[in-house]
């Protein structure tokens, strides 16, 4: 009876190991070989981490050697400044609007879905998109600063160093924001009606209410919002390729499109390698997180 | 039994007249022709929109002299090209029979590691334009054949802005600024000279152009060797003196997205565009425009579409019949429509060019000047890609000219290399 049992969990383990191992387990064995492996040698050693991390290449830079106030900073730093900057936007607009939408808005569901629109469309057309939002020509964002007389941002923001790596995170609110509304909706429907209501009734604003009622009790979904966001952000490729293709100076470029131009461009794979093994380095605490909150 | 023998004889005459009518069904008679059976051949191409058009027509004349061709056309950029094929090619397929593109540099790379069909007993080099089989020929040989030719020969105008204006082609350095001068003076004009903008090649073009001019042809070749370099006082001195201070000063839009830019060119809020030859086949009236190269230029870029097949096509033969004829007589179809090219096949006959390439073809000969690669498709790589961004990066920050040309010495392959 026992031996019938393991045979059964065997039978119907088989099927998906087998797959798992073919699609997952050896592309990631694969991938960390070919990141060691020296095409010159034949041996296996960090020639191409060493490599890819120190190249002065703007196209492949990951840290900049100077740093400068406005970008190229290089690859990684642009990644962290998608996360120092993308986040806490996404967040705080997400919560915001969310709050609003619920308790002051009458039809809000509408205006959910048209900010929605903004997930449902796919990132390389997102990407061609926000080149339109900021450019000098047709774009609405130069127009709005051109109507308010701000003649420095009312350029096309993507030819230039200092405005293109902000016009891409600010365009990718857009595109991101629908998610954490949708997150932060949710979560609100799940926060008693009296509790706001005996908030009020002890003499809290608005403002408190949010701060002391709200936020508190949105706590995990704030979690997963910031880790889903981070990660994005982290391996954000179709956007910046669609938009800018990492330039104008590589001032825009980022860890998967150095992945990308090792891979496609310089058809260097064990390079290409190497920084898809850094960049899931770098992800993977916050795999860690996620995997850890859902457990809890 | 001579009954016995009659029905046998009887059955062996039947069975023979059914097989000698079956035979006679299926076996064509003399003169009949054999219905050759109908090949598909993948055609992969760069081109899209109107420029797809023009070659659709290419197409539709093959299929003309060999109806047993039938073609679909899968349009795909240079880059996206060189991210798809090296993983078809490790995996020894191919996504068409037939792949057009520009990039001599990536079918050589592929042929290096036996990707590729050869093609050197299919093309006589000595019936090409000069040098136009080098990017593309491997230890002797030759792995793919030349299409049409583009030219950037110099800076488009609409003759009848220059008329309305009272403008003039110029004859000199100063008088190229005196023209920008009285350009910028015109009312709704936002800057003299408009700047395409795509992945980085418009912006490319203009600075080429003006190596050509200032440094000369063969300072140019010596740049693309690594025999030059881009910190050399030659080179530095063409920025330096010439290009910056006209992007500084504003003569020079932004760069703007190339097709937009060409309807704003010819809505007359700017006056010059620096474009290739294809130009003509996207202008309402390719009769009203006409060009000038900077003056004392002395060279021209030019650059073609290279053919290739892949070595896993199931149709090598049918495909190589058709490169065979796309390369020398499809030339002169492609070269016939508005598609702003000119045959690199010498043999073509110049009076079948469509009548505008027909004028630029003749200038550009009386101007004397000699056609030269095109600079990034011939370093190729990953450089190319870092070049665009650079000179993109130029456009924006001019006063980041010493840094952008020590990049651009410093990983330059042939430099890099030793």
């Amino acid at each position: 009876m026992r031996l019938n049992k393991q045979i059964r969990l065997i039978f119907f383990l088989l099927f998906p190991f087998t797959l798992l191992t073919i699609f997952v387990v050896y592309p990631i064995v694969a991938t960390v070989y070919y990141s060691l492996y020296d095409k010159n040698t034949g041996s296996l050693n960090l020639n191409n981490y060493i490599d890819v991390i120190s190249s002065i290449n703007p196209i492949y830079m990951l840290v900049s050697r100077s740093f400068t106030p406005t970008p190229p900073w290089g690859a990684l730093i642009h990644n962290l400044a998608w996360v120092l900057i993308h986040v806490p936007l996404t967040i705080l607009l997400g919560l915001i609007l969310a709050f609003i939408l619920k308790y002051y808005v009458k039809g809000s569901a509408l205006i959910r879905t048209i900010i929605f629109l903004g997930m449902v469309v796919p990132p390389v057309v997102g990407g061609l998109i926000i080149r339109f939002m900021f450019d000098g020509v047709v774009g609405i964002i130069p127009a709005i600063f051109s109507f308010m007389g701000i003649e420095a941002l009312s350029k096309t923001w993507t030819n230039y160093p200092s405005t293109a790596l902000y016009a891409l995170i600010l365009g990718s609110l857009w595109i991101w924001l629908g998610f954490s509304i949708t997150v932060f909706s949710a979560a609100l429907e799940n926060i008693p009606r009296s509790h706001i209501d005996a908030a009020r009734v002890f003499g809290a604003s608005m403002r408190h209410i949010f701060l002391k009622v709200i936020v508190p009790q949105l706590r995990p979904a704030i979690v997963i919002v910031t880790v889903m966001t981070a990660l994005w952000d982290m391996k954000i490729f179709d956007v910046v390729y669609a938009s800018t293709g990492g330039g104008p100076g590589g001032s825009t470029s980022v860890l998967a499109l150095v992945m990308y131009s090792y891979f496609a461009r310089a058809l260097d794979y064990y390079k290409s390698a190497a920084v898809a093994v850094i960049l899931a380095l770098i992800v993977a605490p916050f795999i860690v997180i996620v995997m850890r909150w859902l457990k809890d | 039994m001579e009954k016995r023998l009659l029905l046998i004889i009887i059955a062996v005459i039947i069975i023979i007249a059914i097989t000698a009518t079956l035979l006679l069904l299926y076996i064509p008679g003399p003169g009949v022709p054999t219905p050759t059976p109908t090949v598909k051949l993948r055609v992969i191409g760069p081109w899209a929109g109107k420029e797809a058009e023009y070659f659709m027509k290419v197409l539709n004349a093959y299929k003309e002299v060999n109806p047993s061709v039938e073609f679909e056309y899968i349009i795909m950029r240079a880059e996206d090209l060189a991210s798809v094929l090296p993983l078809n090619f490790e995996a020894k397929t191919t996504p068409a029979d037939v792949i057009i593109t520009p990039w001599g540099w990536f079918i050589a790379e592929m042929a290096k590691k036996g990707h590729v069909i050869e093609l050197t007993n299919y093309i006589n080099k000595d019936d090409y334009v000069a040098g136009i089989l080098d990017p593309v020929t491997v230890d002797g040989k030759i792995y793919a054949g030349p299409f049409t030719m583009w030219l950037k020969p110099g800076f488009w105008y609409r003759k009848s802005f220059f008329k309305a204006h009272g403008l003039s082609e110029p004859k000199t350095w100063d008088e190229f600024k005196a023209l920008l001068d009285n350009i910028k003076a015109i009312s709704g004009v936002k800057n003299p000279i408009v700047v395409g903008d795509s992945v980085g090649w418009p912006v490319d073009d203009v600075v080429e152009h003006f190596i050509i001019t200032f440094a000369g042809p063969r300072a140019y070749l010596d740049l693309i060797e690594g025999k030059v370099r881009f910190t050399d006082p030659q080179i530095k001195s063409v920025f330096e003196n010439y290009l910056v201070p006209l992007i500084k000063n504003r003569y020079f839009s932004e760069p703007i997205e190339w097709t937009t830019a060409i309807e704003l060119w010819w809505k007359g809020e700017y006056g010059l565009y620096f474009m290739g030859t294809w130009i003509a086949g996207m202008v309402p009236d390719a009769g009203d425009i006409a060009f000038f190269p900077l003056p004392g230029c002395k060279g021209v870029v030019g650059g073609t579409d290279y053919v290739f097949v892949p070595k896993y096509t199931p149709n090598k033969d049918v495909a190589l019949e058709f490169v065979k004829w796309l390369i020398t007589e499809g030339q002169v179809v492609h070269a016939s429509t508005p598609a702003g090219k000119i045959p690199t096949w010498v043999k073509a006959e110049p009076g079948k060019l469509w009548a505008p390439m027909q004028d630029v073809y003749k200038k550009v000969k009386d101007l004397g000047l000699s056609i030269l690669p095109d600079l990034d498709d011939t370093v190729g790589g990953d450089w190319q890609r870092l070049w665009w961004d650079q000179m993109k990066l130029l456009w924006a920050n001019p006063d980041k000219l010493d840094e952008i040309l020590n990049v651009l010495t410093t990983q330059h392959p042939r430099i890099k290399g030793g």
